[in-house]
């Protein structure tokens, strides 16, 4: 008797049908095994199976039973095939009908209870997609699921449930969308911008980074706040919009990233890799291709602290990816795309020692360990880096005895507010475009929404040749003024716009 | 062939001729000119130059070398670079004493500079051949020519160790007058000119001092004006700035504006010359 159940493979967030066949057969000696490129997970689903059936008081059955995993030729990994497989053996044996328009996934434990796992939502989309009209999938990750409205989502507790529910004895109730799904959550932050007392220019550099999707680097000396204000990043960032959401989710249910029982990611991710962070780790790899910390952080933060302390192999990799908002990993056998299209945010010491410039400390660096270290992140990471900033060393005194009157910073719900109306803006603009944010624009997107008056261009090109700025640094501060023009919520650029992008160029180069 | 000149050439420095120990021979890179050694002032420092000891520089030296007056200085980054570059910028010629072999360029990264001073009429010398590596010791040698070179020594930034009260003292030693940049005394690089004063030498408070004692006519007096503008924004920073260096922050504050609208307005004083940014501070030019 041959019975077929529908279940997927997921390569990066790619999603691949895999047909489960299961064929029992009451000649031959009783038998168990699994065929079709099954990995050591898969092929000891035989063992979990058969314990998982047998502690739900069904009798497994003594028949020889060959297991295909179809297409034969591609090589499956992971857990989730054990429900398909239960269900299969289960239907030849108790003789009841598999749907046809039905998906099956998850992992069994071994007293036949369903474990969470990962990939749920990408299942779920596979399956709108593919004219599928329920899955059964794990209680624990069914949330995921149940943000696709158009199919049916069975959360299964336990292997007995489905059988019962197949059986037509009891009926599992479906998962509905919940109602109170968790859009437009306000990052909680380790610190409000109000708390971080002076560095002005600092805070509005991040506000503009926020606002317009922009990378940012901070050089400051130790103890200037350089973390404090990327730490109070999320705070300001704007809300994740649906879109963004499930891509984000994508990314975080592929990776098993989701805990159980959760669902919708929404709010922007805060990524802070340790610099001693490998390639794989960042980029995204292995020889089955795991996201990285670039595809964590999507649609969101990635803050490297110490930036100019990463292996420069580590760094230079994040070039392609900085400009192509994704990364493709290939493998040998395998191949896999991930989004990637994050808010970089550096932060480094001017020296190795940290105190070059200090108003107090003298720097014990030679000239020759200050280029060394500068040298570490070179000129075309700079270069993709929209806004340079740097972050004084701010003195103690001034803190205590001005603080009440010249340092009463606007907290993070008021730059929030800002920034939103700055990103909703944004979003109407590009409505018929493929990109979300204005870090995002491309030559031809500049000419259409970063026109720029005769006026501005003269001043631009002014700037561009007394502070000797390289091409691309010439449209990153078109597309800076852009942000900054609809912080202010203006049409067109305006001269003041563009004069205050030109505070943030790039001064690590022309020094010398 | 290597340009060169022994100590019995009619050629050879006549200061350099006077002091105990001169250089058999002289190694050079550039076109000689002796014309070039009649005023020369040595110019040294500390490596860790701070902004302070640059704008002294760019101001002070650009206006002596802008008056004929040949700037000689050892080729080491810090003062030293930016007195050879405020010579070369201000149209005037200079002399780098270099503390290694004449093919060799020590500090390498500073080959733009190397080549400048040859391309505007300066020299490049060294009292030894081929390209033998700085040593410890090579450095003291190096600075008695640089001292002796020239009529006067002035001091900018130097540390209590620094190289530059060996110039100081080979100066001293020579009978040459020594000068010395005053500085605050809590900066670690003004202790040494701090103590050259205490002992005696030259305080030097603009160009002037120096042009007095070469017996030049002092140069118009610039910036007695302070610099006005229409805007009231920007009026309002050139006076907080005043003859201070400052940060953007601290003037958004003092003047209660915000910081964009400040990094505004010195973005377009930046562009008009106005102020000059460095570090992440500004000044008025």
């Amino acid at each position: 008797m041959l019975i077929k159940v529908a279940s997927a493979l997921h390569m990066g967030l790619e999603t691949m049908k895999v047909d489960v066949e299961v064929n029992t057969a009451n000649r031959g000696l009783p038998g168990f095994d699994i065929v079709g490129l099954p990995s050591k997970a898969v092929d000891e689903s035989k063992e979990r199976v058969k314990t998982a059936i047998t502690n739900s008081h069904i009798n497994f059955p003594m028949q020889k039973i060959i297991i295909n995993l179809a297409p034969a030729d591609i090589p499956k990994e992971g857990s989730f095939y054990d429900l398909p497989i239960a269900i299969g053996v289960l239907s030849a044996a108790l003789d009841f009908a598999v749907p046809e328009k039905a998906l099956f996934f998850g992992e069994l434990s071994l007293d036949g209870s369903l474990r969470h796992t990962r990939g749920v939502l990408l299942l779920a989309l596979f399956a709108k997609e593919y004219g599928y009209e329920q899955i059964f999938v794990p209680k624990d990750s069914a949330n995921e699921a149940a943000l696709i409205p158009e199919i049916t989502v069975y959360p299964v507790a336990h292997l007995a449930d489905v059988v019962e529910h197949l059986a037509g004895r009891i009926a599992l109730q479906p998962i509905t969308v919940s109602d109170a799904l968790p859009i437009g959550e306000i990052q909680k932050a380790e610190f409000d911008m109000a708390e971080i007392l002076g560095q002005e220019q600092a805070k509005r550099a991040m506000e503009i980074a926020a606002a317009g999707g922009h990378n940012i680097l901070m050089v400051g000396s130790p103890g200037s706040g350089k973390t404090m204000l990327a730490r109070a990043l999320p705070g300001i960032l704007p809300y994740l919009n649906n879109t963004e959401s499930l891509e984000v989710t994508k990314v975080y249910s592929a990776s098993g990233n989701i805990p159980a029982g959760g669902s919708l990611i929404s709010v922007r991710p805060f990524r802070s890799p340790h610099h001693s962070t490998s390639l794989v780790g960042l980029i995204g790899g292995g020889s089955k291709p795991q996201p990285g910390e670039i595809s964590l952080a999507h649609r969101g933060v990635l803050f490297l602290d110490e930036f100019n302390e990463f292996p420069r192999s580590v760094l230079e990799a994040l070039r392609q990816p900085l400009e192509d908002g994704q990364v493709i990993i290939t493998r040998a056998l395998r191949r896999a795309l991930y989004p990637a299209q994050f808010m970089l945010v550096a932060s480094a010491n001017p020296c190795p020692c940290g105190y070059l410039n200090h108003p107090k400390k003298s720097c014990m660096c030679s000239m020759r360990e200050v280029q060394n270290y500068k040298k570490r992140a070179s000129g075309p990471i700079l270069d993709r880096i929209d806004l340079h900033v740097e972050v004084p060393a701010v003195e103690i005194d001034d803190l205590t005895e001005h603080r009440e009157t010249h340092y009463k910073g606007e907290s993070s719900l008021e730059i929030q507010k800002r920034i939103q109306k700055a990103r909703d803006t944004q979003e109407e603009r590009f409505t018929h475009e493929p990109i979300e944010v204005n870090a995002e624009m491309k030559n031809e997107h500049l000419k259409k929404y970063a026109q720029l008056s005769l006026e501005v261009e003269q001043l631009l090109r002014i700037g561009a040749n007394k502070f000797q700025m390289s091409a691309r640094s010439y449209f990153k501060m078109k597309k800076i003024a852009r942000t900054i023009a609809d912080l202010d919520e203006k049409q067109d650029i305006a001269i003041e716009h563009m004069a205050e992008a030109l505070q943030y160029r790039s001064k690590m180069n022309n020094e010398e | 062939m290597n340009n060169q000149l022994s100590l019995q050439n009619n050629l050879y420095p006549l200061l350099l001729k006077e002091i105990s120990d001169s250089p058999a021979t002289l190694y050079y890179k550039g076109i000689w000119d002796e014309h070039i050694f009649t005023h020369c002032l040595a110019v040294v420092g500390s490596r860790n130059m701070t902004q302070y000891g640059k704008r002294v520089v760019d101001q002070v030296i650009g206006e002596v070398a802008a008056s004929g007056i040949t700037i000689v200085s050892g080729f080491m980054y810090g003062i030293d670079a930016q007195a050879h570059k405020a010579a070369v910028d201000a149209g005037g010629k200079t002399i780098a004493v270099m503390p290694c072999g004449i093919e060799r360029i020590h500090p390498a990264y500073q080959e733009d500079l190397y080549n400048t001073i040859q391309e505007t009429g300066g020299l490049i010398i060294s009292e030894w051949d081929g390209d033998s590596m700085p040593a410890k010791w090579t450095f003291p040698k190096r600075n008695r020519i640089v001292a002796g070179l020239a009529q006067a020594t002035l001091v900018v930034e130097a540390g209590l160790e620094s190289g530059s009260l060996i110039t100081a003292a080979f100066a001293k030693k020579f009978g040459r007058r020594v000068f010395a940049v005053p500085g605050p005394i809590t900066s670690e690089v003004s202790k040494g000119t701090a103590k050259l004063v205490q002992e005696g030498a030259s305080l030097v408070m603009g160009a002037d001092d120096i042009l007095a004692y070469f017996g030049k006519k002092q140069r118009m007096q610039k910036n007695t004006v302070r610099q006005k503008s229409d805007d009231p924004v920007e009026q309002s920073i050139l006076d907080t700035l005043g003859s201070d260096v400052i940060e953007i922050d601290w003037i958004a504050r003092k003047i209660g504006m915000p910081v964009a609208k400040v990094g505004t307005a010195l973005s377009l004083m930046e562009l008009r010359g106005v102020v000059s940014e460095e570090n992440g501070k500004y000044y008025v030019n």
